[in-house]
């Protein structure tokens, strides 16, 4: 089987500048395919910047624009993956990834979990998307997209798998913070990243395509670090912390289907029992049902009756 | 040259030394290129944070683009110039020296009478002098064409020992998430002559100051209950528990509660539909906001 090649453009986008960051895509994207690139995969907002603050709507694109559309035209045989600012119909913003094929927009996935919290304020600026899907890919397999924080959820890799992607593709904006000397890379962001991307390549037997930019916006600076994972939860490529470059690494698709047939992991998944579950966990935690796991005395909601703790905040119990 | 033959070092506190200077030096060159500069300048006092950054900057820029000013005070010590000359000459950077003695003593001369100029104390005569550095940095980065680079670390932010608009008064800061422990750990990574990274940290407005006699602990002690009390969020039953006495935690969270206004910018009157930090919030630089176009 012919390796699948894929590009990594770890890449500084300029904050708020649309037209620089589109021409470098554009640049990149050519180079890619000259090398061979069957996908290649650019970060989250790679086309505006991250730290955009009120800039986000002067640099939104609706999914026709002329400009995404002409990005979309330099992917005549092959695949590329974007980070822009989306806006839809109604003017909602969102952080959209789009899969951009054989010269056209083919899918578009909006954040889904916009992280508000410590040093990020997404959902003061941005909508949470509400869709989920893996989509058909020209590579011959299905390519599930997701945006940095979508990763720090469970449901979002295993959902992604069983719809039927192959490739999970999560492009970020990563801050890098964290220098313990104690970090296993020098990097307490890129400790959690390499630990989870491990994981769910393993778990969903799945490659994991990891694209994460560079540079500098405002305080934060962006780690890179992007990878290629492979089904067994090996790191097939794991480019440079902080350098900005075009990374290109082979991958063997025939190594997917060993991996699901000697473990069969996705097959085994029980998603109607998964559903139950969660159907049962939802109603109950609106107070809509019983809670059968809760203690006697509990609060509609919650599994834990209150009970005095003692001074140092235990549960005497 | 070992770190632990220079200075305590708490281990929770030891950090990846070429980590943080990777991310310093894109940060260093990231603020510069966005405001659309190339130089930068630093007021060196001859102490190891100045000392630091000054490496910093030449090692993210190259030294032929940093320029040190050296702004002794009558009463400085003579030491303290001389290490300050030290890192000029080996970094090989511009470097150039401002009396600031004439702006503070003309100040708190006769002629101002009424405000007690004559009898002023050290703190009033400290926060001057800060703030006349500041001045002067601020019309050397006119005349050098650079941004001026903040020197305060994260120990004295949060504890509040600075000048507001005076030494903690700058364009960018890439030490200030570095407590001074961390600061000296960086100075041997990228060496600091020893001699600045051994003496007693001080802040040169009086002959004998120490800044660990003035506060009253060792850097060492303070950065490690800082760590644990704002990055660890312990409470102080925990800080209790892992042995901190619980008056010296006290003192410590007093002084950083009444210096929080120092850490942030001055609160705006809301009256009009849009406000500056409130909800009108931009990138501060952006499109358009550089003074010409960045490398």
């Amino acid at each position: 089987m012919q390796p699948l090649r894929i590009a990594l453009a770890q890449i500084a986008p300029r904050l708020g500048e649309l037209e620089a960051n589109l021409a470098r895509h554009r640049e990149l994207l050519a180079e890619a395919r000259a090398g061979g690139a069957d996908l290649v995969v650019f970060p989250e907002l790679g086309l505006t910047g991250y730290l955009l603050q009120d800039l986000a709507a002067e640099v939104a694109m609706r999914i026709d624009d002329p400009r995404l559309t002409r990005l979309a035209a330099g992917t005549a045989g092959c695949s590329a993956v974007v980070g822009f600012v989306e806006e839809s119909a109604d003017h909602r913003l969102f952080i959209a990834a789009a899969l951009l094929e054989d010269g056209e927009v083919r899918h578009v996935h909006r954040k889904v979990f916009l992280p508000t919290y410590g040093l990020f304020d997404e959902r003061r600026f941005f909508a949470a998307g509400t869709v989920l899907r893996a989509v058909p890919s020209r590579l011959g397999v299905g390519i599930g997209l997701a945006v940095c924080e979508d990763f720090w959820h469970l449901a979002v890799p295993q959902l992604l798998a069983l719809d039927g992607a192959q490739i999970l593709v999560n492009i970020s904006s990563s801050p890098g913070r964290d220098v313990a000397a104690v970090n296993e890379v020098g990097l307490g962001t890129a400790t959690s990243w390499r630990t989870m991307m491990r994981t769910y390549a393993q778990l969903t037997t799945s490659f994991v395509v990891f694209c994460n930019r560079v540079g500098v916006d405002e305080s934060v600076t962006f780690w890179g670090g992007s990878e290629v994972i492979a089904p067994t939860g090996e790191a097939r490529f794991s480019a440079p912390l902080h350098d900005e470059g075009l990374y290109t690494v082979d991958v063997d698709l025939a190594e997917l289907r060993r991996e699901r047939i000697a473990l069969p992991l996705l097959r085994d998944e029980r998603p109607e029992m998964v559903l139950r579950q969660l159907e049962r966990i939802v109603l109950e935690r609106a107070g809509l049902a019983p809670d059968s796991t809760a203690e006697p005395g509990a609060g509609p909601g919650l599994d834990v009756a209150p009970e005095p703790a003692d001074a140092r905040g235990r549960r005497t119990a | 040259m070992s770190a632990k033959a220079l200075f305590t070092l708490p281990p929770e506190l030891a950090i990846d030394t070429d980590v943080a200077r990777r991310i310093i030096a894109e940060f260093i060159r990231g603020q510069l290129r966005q405001a659309g500069f190339e130089r930068a300048l630093v007021g060196l006092s001859g102490g190891i944070d100045s000392a630091v950054v000054a490496c910093l900057t030449a090692e993210a820029i190259g030294p032929e683009r940093l320029l040190c000013v050296l702004m002794p005070y009558r009463t400085s010590s003579p030491a303290s110039r001389a290490d300050a000359e030290e890192v000029v000459g080996r970094l090989g950077c511009a470097g150039t020296l401002v009396d600031v003695s004439p702006m503070v003593d003309g100040y708190f001369g006769a002629a101002i009478a009424g405000v007690g100029g004559g009898e002023a104390s050290a703190v009033r005569r400290g926060n001057l002098m800060a703030r006349m550095r500041m001045a002067v940095l601020y019309d050397h980065s006119v005349t050098w064409g650079g941004l001026v680079v903040g020197t305060g670390n994260k120990t004295e932010t949060l504890i509040g020992y600075t000048t507001l608009f005076g030494d903690s008064a700058s364009a960018f800061n890439p030490i200030g998430d570095l407590y001074k422990t961390q600061v000296r750990q960086l100075a041997v990574a990228i060496g600091v002559p020893e001699r600045i990274i051994t003496k007693a940290p001080s802040a040169d407005l009086w002959p004998g100051q120490t800044d660990e006699g003035e506060v009253g602990f060792s850097y060492a002690e303070i950065d490690r209950l800082l760590y644990w009390m704002v990055d660890k969020r312990r409470s102080d039953e925990e800080l209790a528990a892992m042995g901190f006495e619980p008056g010296f935690v006290a003192r410590v969270t007093r002084m950083v509660a009444t210096s929080e206004f120092k850490r942030q910018v001055p609160p705006i009157a809301k009256i009009g539909p849009r406000t500056a930090g409130i909800d009108y919030l931009y990138p501060r630089r952006r499109p358009g906001s550089a003074r010409r176009s960045g490398g």
